[in-house]
């Protein structure tokens, strides 16, 4: 998760400075406090933190039970495409573990980045030797958050037991690093909207945006058909895209719709390639948000 | 409390509102967004029955008339929700502020009664727009205008639908004079809500065993059951029935809030604040 | 030697964007914006050596903090130059961030609900200071600030005073060689103001440091430094010792006299504004040009037991000087806004 380290060109080698080695090695150093010192202060509120667990958790139970229930009528999401019971519930478990994983690193400093703008209180974190897109993204991490990404390890182990299926090393692995590749889409277009209220302000808060666009991928990607249903399945998976984020690591471990043509290969390759694309892409936007922000005071 | 009172409180209230109206137009648009790809879902769960050899229809809605219920609650939620009713009553409670009512010749229910079909208003005044654009782009979903008497009881059925929300939300707020921390309770309210009022899915949908015991529960008319009554679920003389039934709940309810109220000063000892 | 801080015509104007108000406005807003020009700091010189303990004085709006900003890297100018430790600060070079320190009063670094030892400990990291170098710097800072039995209480629950202090502690753990005071003592109470300077003189006087204050107290200067900048609209008014502002700014003087009973107030007012007559006590205000001719004529007048002649209070002349230079902005910006464009 630590995107400070591929970008510490300008960081490196300064006169006085740590370098080499050093510097990723400080930058871990660095996340490990915040992760230590947003422990203790979720600890600090106990009472808060365990709702916040408990209310997550029955939500995505709430939202099981509705699927159970769909599935009481209907042998499979979409007709033919392989999404019946289980391997749909391990679709959304996937889901789970990518959603969790992007609320309890990065959800909460993206809030805050809009109200260190308004405030002008990032100019504090300009002060620091340290690169400000890894302070501003990382700072506070919501442990409460990692609630659901135990119901989604659950979730998805119930689902592979009931498929029969046992995974391989391989496809273990690459599924992680596809769910790695999911959390940075989502991140970068996360800190994107964040760092774009330097120019809209408060009153339009794209934050809630991103909540929107990312509905679309809730669900398997062949739902999207039809007139209508076409276009948006192209433009949410070769231009905003989203759909890739669940769909290409939870294909990887349900059989029915494993990748075996060249065209899926294809999906999972500009999955990596658009990884990169969205980190880079967002970084470029935050760095012009921080001239505006520079030039224009607090 | 005097009519020009409460003529007062509505206007200011009103006031109030229309500061923040310029986030509501585009917000209330953005919250049809989810619909769009619950109508993918379901066109996709419909299909997979129609390649099953399976009837089109699940729990006795077809593909059509699912989306159009979808729509029916929002409008359903559109009356019944009230966004911070308890919360701010158990704040209110926790923080001293009750006292004002206490010290004025103003009855908090009546107030905040009032102070609700203000926001309300302007709130449909503003949602109107994107409302009609919605419906109006997904007419194709309804089966067409039902007849006079099931558009009265519609009618009937969404205003009632605010008052049960309004003293179902208020009476659980009157909890915060037994109970400081009720944001737990608050919460697992929520949830129940939520799940079982139709706002999730259509209350059809649920076990026999399981329906029965909710079709007993008031949260049914908060969303599920005007959306049923327009989509003609409920008909004949069990409409009548369900809206007589709806009518007791909604006088048990205001009447247990002022009970609670009433006990609840008597106890309450004016703290906080 | 070369200085710690050059700076050379530094300007900084702003857009300042009108906030829509309504639907309409907001939505208009997405593509035309009414802007008002706002010149900040107009074209400052400044040269200020190591070790030097500078005050910027000036009302609110006058440029201070803005030049602080600039001085740290937060904001860019719009035109000049300038150079702190050889460093550009706005290039923002991290052998530079590691030099210098900000601290601005009112406005809180450190994590709100933990103890401060644990955002110290993040300095720390961030930093990358040696672990023993960083725990006796820390120690030898919270004693001499008598704060180091609050460390572990969480931040929050410390007064305002407590929380300035902690604040400064956490600016000096790295050691900086150049340090950037904003208004550090506003909104404090007596005694924590008093505590608070006389560290700062301590701390100064044994590392050396650069230091540079802002402040609209004139306490804060009277007793940290010997060398004042006034800077008034966003320009340098008067750069020099604290003496000199009398000089400079001082229009009047204040004569005191103890006179007889045959004086009159109406024969004191002939001689001067009437400050205050508390028979036999009288004290007058008199142009400074006037004092000679004003004292020839008391003497003339009548029996006078006892005279002075002194200067007024450093704090009335500052803060005559500030509400001029306040009116004078307001005029300025009241009447039309400069600059009004649609971008």
């Amino acid at each position: 998760m630590d995107t400070g380290i591929a970008r510490k060109a300008e960081n490196a080698g300064s006169a006085g400075g740590p370098s080499g080695l050093h510097v990723p090695l400080r930058y871990l150093r660095v996340l490990a406090t915040f992760a230590r010192n947003s422990l203790i202060r979720d600890m600090t509120f106990r009472v808060n933190f365990l709702i916040n667990v408990a209310s997550s958790i029955s939500w995505v139970l709430m939202n099981l039970g509705f699927y159970l229930l769909v599935f009481r009528f209907a042998p499979s999401i979409g007709a033919r495409t392989g999404w019946e019971q289980w391997p749909f519930f391990a679709f959304l478990a996937t889901g789970l573990l990518i959603n969790s994983a992007v609320h309890a690193l990065f959800m909460v400093n993206a809030d805050e980045l809009s109200e260190l703008i308004r405030t002008g209180n990032l100019d504090f974190v300009l002060l620091r030797p340290i690169d400000t897109q890894f302070v501003v993204s990382l700072t506070r991490i919501d442990w409460s958050a990692l609630g659901n990404f135990c119901v989604g390890l659950v979730l998805l182990g119930t689902a592979l037991v009931r498929m029969n299926y046992v995974p391989g090393v391989l496809e273990c692995l690459l599924y992680a690093f596809f769910v790695v590749c999911g959390v940075a889409i989502y991140y970068s277009l996360m800190i994107a909207l964040a760092a774009s209220s330097v120019w809209l302000g408060r009153n339009l808060s794209l934050l809630d945006f991103w909540f929107y666009i990312t509905t679309f991928a809730r669900y398997p990607m062949e739902i999207y058909q039809g007139r209508f249903g076409t276009p948006l399945r192209a433009a949410f998976t070769w231009v905003i895209p989203v759909l890739v984020v669940v769909n290409v690591p939870a294909r990887l471990l349900v059989q029915s719709v494993r990748p075996s043509t060249a065209s899926d290969w294809f999906l999972a390759a500009f999955t990596v390639a658009a990884a990169v694309a969205s980190l880079v892409a967002s970084r470029m936007v935050f760095q012009a948000a921080l001239r505006s922000y520079r030039s224009s005071g607090s | 409390m005097s009519p020009a009172a409460a003529w007062t409180i509505i206007r200011i209230s009103i006031a109030e509102r229309l500061v923040y109206r310029g986030d509501f137009a585009l917000s209330t648009l953005m919250r049809f967004l989810p619909i769009v790809t619950q109508v993918f879902l379901w066109a996709a769960v419909f299909s997979a029955l129609d390649a099953a050899g399976r009837p089109a229809e699940v729990a006795g809605f077809s593909y059509h008339e699912m989306i159009a219920y979808y729509l029916l609650t929002m409008v359903a939620r559109a009356f019944s929700s009230m966004p911070g009713l308890a919360s701010g009553i158990a704040r209110d409670i926790r923080t001293g502020a009750v006292n004002k009512y206490l010290i004025q010749p103003v009855d908090m229910l009546q107030y905040l009664l009032l102070h609700r079909i203000a926001h309300k208003l302007v709130y449909y005044s503003i949602a109107i727009g994107p409302f009609a654009l919605v419906f109006l782009l997904c007419r194709g979903f309804f089966p067409g205008w039902p007849d006079a008497e099931v558009l009265f009881a519609f009618a009937a059925s969404l205003i009632m639908a605010f008052l049960l929300g309004f003293f179902l939300e208020s009476t659980l707020g009157m909890i915060g004079f037994w109970f400081l921390e009720v944001n737990s309770l608050l919460f697992v309210y929520m949830l129940f809500a939520f799940f079982f009022s139709g706002h999730m899915f259509p209350i059809d949908m649920l076990p026999a065993g399981i329906a029965e015991i909710v079709r007993l529960l008031p949260l049914q008319y908060l969303a599920y059951f005007p959306a049923a009554v327009f989509l003609g679920k409920v008909s004949g003389p069990q409409l009548w029935q369900s809206l007589a039934v709806e009518g007791v709940w909604i006088v048990f309810l205001a009447v247990s809030g002022r009970i609670a109220f009433a006990r609840g000063v008597r106890r309450y000892g004016g703290y906080g604040g | 030697m070369t200085a710690a801080i050059e700076i050379k015509g530094l300007t900084k104007s702003f857009r300042v964007y009108q906030k829509p108000e309504g639907l309409r406005a907001a939505v208009a807003g997405l593509f035309r914006r009414r802007y008002r020009h706002v010149e900040a700091v107009r074209g400052i010189d400044l040269t200020v050596a190591p070790g030097e303990f500078v005050a910027f004085l000036g009302p609110n709006g006058a440029g201070k903090t803005t030049t602080l900003k600039l001085l740290s890297g937060v904001l860019t100018p719009t035109a000049g130059e300038a150079r702190v430790l050889g460093h550009i600060p706005w290039r923002r070079e991290n052998a530079y961030r590691r030099r210098f320190a900000l601290v601005m009063g009112q406005k809180n670094q450190l994590w709100w609900d933990l103890p401060a030892a644990e955002s110290f400990r993040l300095h720390q990291h961030l930093y990358s200071l040696p672990r023993d170098e960083f725990e006796r710097t820390r120690d030898e800072l919270a004693e001499m600030l008598s704060v180091a039995h609050l460390m572990q209480q969480p931040v929050r629950e410390l007064s305002l005073g407590e929380r300035m202090k902690m604040e400064l502690i956490a600016a000096l753990l790295h050691s900086p060689e150049v340090l950037f005071l904003d208004e550090p003592t506003i909104g404090l109470d007596v005694v924590a103001q008093h505590n608070i300077r006389a560290f700062l003189r301590d701390y100064q006087q044994r590392r050396g440091v650069t230091i540079v204050l802002t402040s609209h107290y004139m306490n804060d200067v009277a007793a940290l430094c010997r060398r004042v900048v006034m800077i008034g609209q966003g320009r340098i008014v008067y750069d020099g010792a604290l003496d000199g502002i009398v000089e400079r700014f001082g229009g009047h003087k204040v004569v005191t006299l103890h006179v007889s009973e045959s004086w009159s107030a109406g024969l004191l007012r002939g001689l001067g504004e009437l400050l205050s007559f508390e028979p036999p006590r009288a004290r007058l205000r008199v142009g400074r040009a006037d004092v000679p001719v004003v004292l020839q004529r008391i003497l003339a007048a009548g029996q006078v037991l006892d005279l002075s002649v002194e200067d007024p209070p450093l704090e009335e002349i500052v803060a005559a000087w500030f509400s001029a230079e306040r009116s004078a902005a307001a005029a300025l910006s009241g009447g039309g806004e400069r600059g009004e464009g649609e971008a």
